[in-house]
């Protein structure tokens, strides 16, 4: 990828699969790792990703550069309501992708230090299984089976479960 | 989705597993998390989540009956609470400092200690429906809540063991409210046994002009005082019986300016007030849904 000729800093990121993302750093920054990287002057030319996978790098960036372009609380008292509404609808639509996609999201968010971003996939999390089953639960996310409760932690979990029966 | 491929939850940092489950209500905490597997079991245990057990959405399914405890409480609905009890004080292994109950639930002796047990670190309850909790049983249970500071209750006929026993047992006391009449037996009370009261709402209740003097006299440390939409009474000797103040007098306000906070409502065209003086100062909150909750007080307030 060849280095962008306009004024604003550009930085690349290199994902698992090894390809390269070119964004303005104004972008990368909504990261506060790849913030703090930039400022302890930590960052090469190419930051390398390596827990990160082509596809969810994407997704964090289109993410990223959204919140980016958009104008954020704390520079404006007066900030107009249809970007606050324009910024709500994006969220609402990013987050409908499958489970497996947003736990990956949220993991790189975690690893990147993305607020928001963590935030919002939290909140996507808890609206998919809010009321459900043990069982339902388990479906949506595709629970690791060598993590399911021991057979002592199920002996009890019945019983608490029980309890009012007699 | 192939088998294979199932995502390790296990990995993702208990801090992010807390913040999916800090909107959730006890019921999706004890029934669906918990059980689901071990990571989000040990996740749902997060202190954080257990600061407050709020249970004020819960009400017994009660009839009332005109013998002690005057209430009849269905079997279900005490098992119901036995249970709900039982999932969230095992999953927050200690940690819970705010603990809330409905106005019409009604605690059972055995169901109240077998909570102090597990909240060692209690500093707030509110705790309305005291009909079938016994002397034994509230003193058993205070005796275990050293850090106890805030109490919400109702007004008992003889104060005087129970704040004797907050007294002994809990040297940090500084918040009642109490849901109900305030006479002079439990002002003097409360002069006597927690004379380094802080905090004191009454609001909403028959109060006897002289216990108020009595308040604003002698309890020397209180610094807020909630008296909004009292049924206010001055007692006058027989035959006659009682003359309702429609006004407070200036001596009365004159006391109150020494206290940081001093909230009063005394006022016809006050909703709540309207309310109190129609039931006499002895609130049916069944008829004011939610209402019970309210308080001038902020850290009062449900």
């Amino acid at each position: 990828m060849s280095t962008s000729s306009s004024s604003s800093k550009k930085i690349v990121l290199k994902s698992a699969d090894n390809e390269t993302f070119e964004i303005d750093e104004i972008v990368a920054l909504e990261s506060q790792a790849i913030k703090n990287m930039i400022e302890d002057e930590c960052a090469d030319n190419v930051i390398p990703l390596g827990n990160i996978d082509s596809k969810t790098l994407s997704k964090i960036i289109e993410y990223c550069k959204k919140h980016a372009e958009s104008p954020k609380k704390d520079d404006n008292a007066d900030i107009d309501e249809k970007a606050v509404e324009d910024l709500k609808s994006f969220d609402a639509e990013f987050a409908k992708v499958d489970m497996p996609l947003i736990q990956d999201i949220l993991m790189a968010a975690n690893f990147l230090n993305i607020d928001n971003l963590i935030g919002l996939m939290c909140r996507t999390i808890a609206d998919r299984i809010k009321g459900k089953t043990p069982e339902e639960i388990r479906k949506i996310l595709n629970i690791n089976k060598n993590d399911l409760l021991s057979p002592e932690q199920e002996a009890k979990a019945r019983e608490e479960n029980s309890w009012a029966f007699d | 989705m192939e088998e294979g491929d199932s995502r390790r939850w296990e990995d993702l940092d208990p801090n992010i597993l807390a913040k999916i489950f800090r909107g959730f209500d006890i019921f999706d905490l004890t029934s669906g998390i918990a059980h689901t597997c071990s990571s989000w079991r040990n996740a749902a245990c997060d202190p954080l989540l257990w600061k407050t057990l709020d249970l004020s959405m819960l009400k017994s399914n009660f009839i009332k009956i005109p013998l002690e405890p005057y209430v009849y409480v269905d079997g279900r609905s005490d098992r119901h609470l036995t249970r709900v009890l039982k999932l969230s004080l095992n999953l927050s292994r200690g940690c819970i400092t705010t603990l809330l109950f409905h106005y019409y639930m009604y605690v059972s002796d055995a169901q109240l200690t077998y909570t102090a047990e597990r909240t060692p670190k209690l500093k707030r309850l509110v705790l309305p429906a005291w009909n079938r909790i016994k002397r034994t049983g509230i003193c058993k249970a205070i005796s275990l809540w050293n850090d106890l500071e805030s109490l919400t209750m109702p007004s008992i006929a003889n104060p005087p063991y129970l704040m004797e026993a907050i007294s002994q047992h809990c040297k940090n006391f500084s918040e009642l409210k109490i849901l109900g009449p305030c006479d002079m037996l439990f002002v003097q009370t409360l002069i006597r046994c927690v004379p380094n009261l802080k905090v004191l709402s009454i609001r909403c209740s028959i109060l006897n002009i002289e216990a108020l003097q009595l308040i604003l006299d002698d309890l020397k440390n209180l610094e807020v005082l909630n008296i909004s939409h009292c049924f206010i009474v001055e007692v006058l000797p027989p035959p006659a019986t009682r003359r309702v103040i429609e006004k407070l007098d200036s001596t009365i306000m004159e006391k109150g300016k020494r206290l940081r906070e001093f909230y009063t409502c005394l006022d016809d065209s006050c909703i709540m007030c309207q309310r109190s003086k129609a039931d006499e100062g002895l609130m049916r909150w069944y008829k004011y849904d939610g209402l019970w909750k309210e308080d001038e007080v902020k850290s009062l307030a449900v």
